[in-house]
């Protein structure tokens, strides 16, 4: 595995763009792109991607939304613990799991909370929706 | 400030370990998944929940799940550590587009991503 030094640099632009536009945390990027791009199996990609995320590189992103005002501390501390005790459990799974039936279905999972997402914006066309960024105040 | 543990943050936090438990699976942040859930679970406005998602992910969430692949040998340290510099800069150049947008735009566009994620999940496990 010799990737190019500025191949990968782009790529970690790339999916950069992607973390702070969703506030996603980029593994759902940073793996695909491992394995089609870079040509990584499965789970290295998915070891990679986790070692990745270990320094806090989305702090950038979250002091932008910060600005705002669009953060939530305490729901943000506690998805992250869960996020910790799941974590662990699930990697022990992952390893031993041929998870190909499991991937497909976490995709059909993500599938479904794309349109359950959309539908929510598309069934109320007049309605403001979400507020505007900044323009929510403590929940 | 005083964080009081309210029911709803017990809540955020047992669905957030089920939501870890995916991540941990999967190799992902969890990121992806804790957006639908405050959105949809938790009635969050798009931007507050991907801000809020941010969060989860400045602590190292993933270290126990990463100490098990490193463990198996399923680490590239150097790709790893190239991909860094990039997610840090490409995040703020992001972040600053996302809070420009409307949450409609937003939104929809975070549905595709999801989406699409979705569908080559499919694609890459079922139909290749």
């Amino acid at each position: 595995m010799t990737a190019g030094v500025v191949e990968v640099l782009l790529l970690g632009l790339a999916a950069g763009l992607l973390v702070g536009l969703m506030g996603v945390g980029g593994g759902i990027i940073v793996v695909p792109l491992l394995v089609h791009v870079l040509g990584f199996a499965q789970h290295l990609a998915q070891g990679t991607s986790l070692f990745l995320l270990l320094p806090p590189i989305g702090l950038g992103a979250l002091r932008e939304y910060w600005k705002t005002g669009d953060v939530d501390l305490p729901a943000g501390i506690a998805c992250a613990a869960g996020a910790l005790a799941g974590g662990y459990g699930g990697s022990l799974v992952a390893l031993w799991l041929p998870a190909r039936h499991l991937k497909a279905l976490f995709g059909i999972f993500l599938v479904a909370a794309a349109i359950l997402l959309l539908r929510q914006v598309l069934a109320r066309p007049d309605a403001t929706g979400d507020p505007e960024p900044g323009g929510e105040s403590g929940s | 400030m005083t964080v009081r543990i309210s029911p709803r943050l017990v809540v955020v936090f047992l669905a957030a370990c089920v939501v870890g438990a995916f991540g941990g699976l999967f190799g992902v942040g969890g990121g992806i998944l804790f957006v639908p859930l405050l959105v949809l679970g938790f009635g969050f406005g798009q931007h507050r929940a991907q801000g809020t998602t941010l969060v989860a992910l400045v602590p190292p969430t993933g270290l126990l799940a990463f100490v098990n692949y490193a463990r198996a040998g399923q680490v590239d340290w150097r790709v790893g550590l190239l991909l860094m510099p990039g997610v840090f800069l490409g995040g703020i150049a992001g972040a600053r587009l996302a809070l420009r947008l409307a949450p409609r735009p937003m939104r929809v566009l975070f549905a595709a991503l999801v989406f699409l994620a979705g569908l080559f999940e499919v694609y890459a496990s079922w139909l290749r």
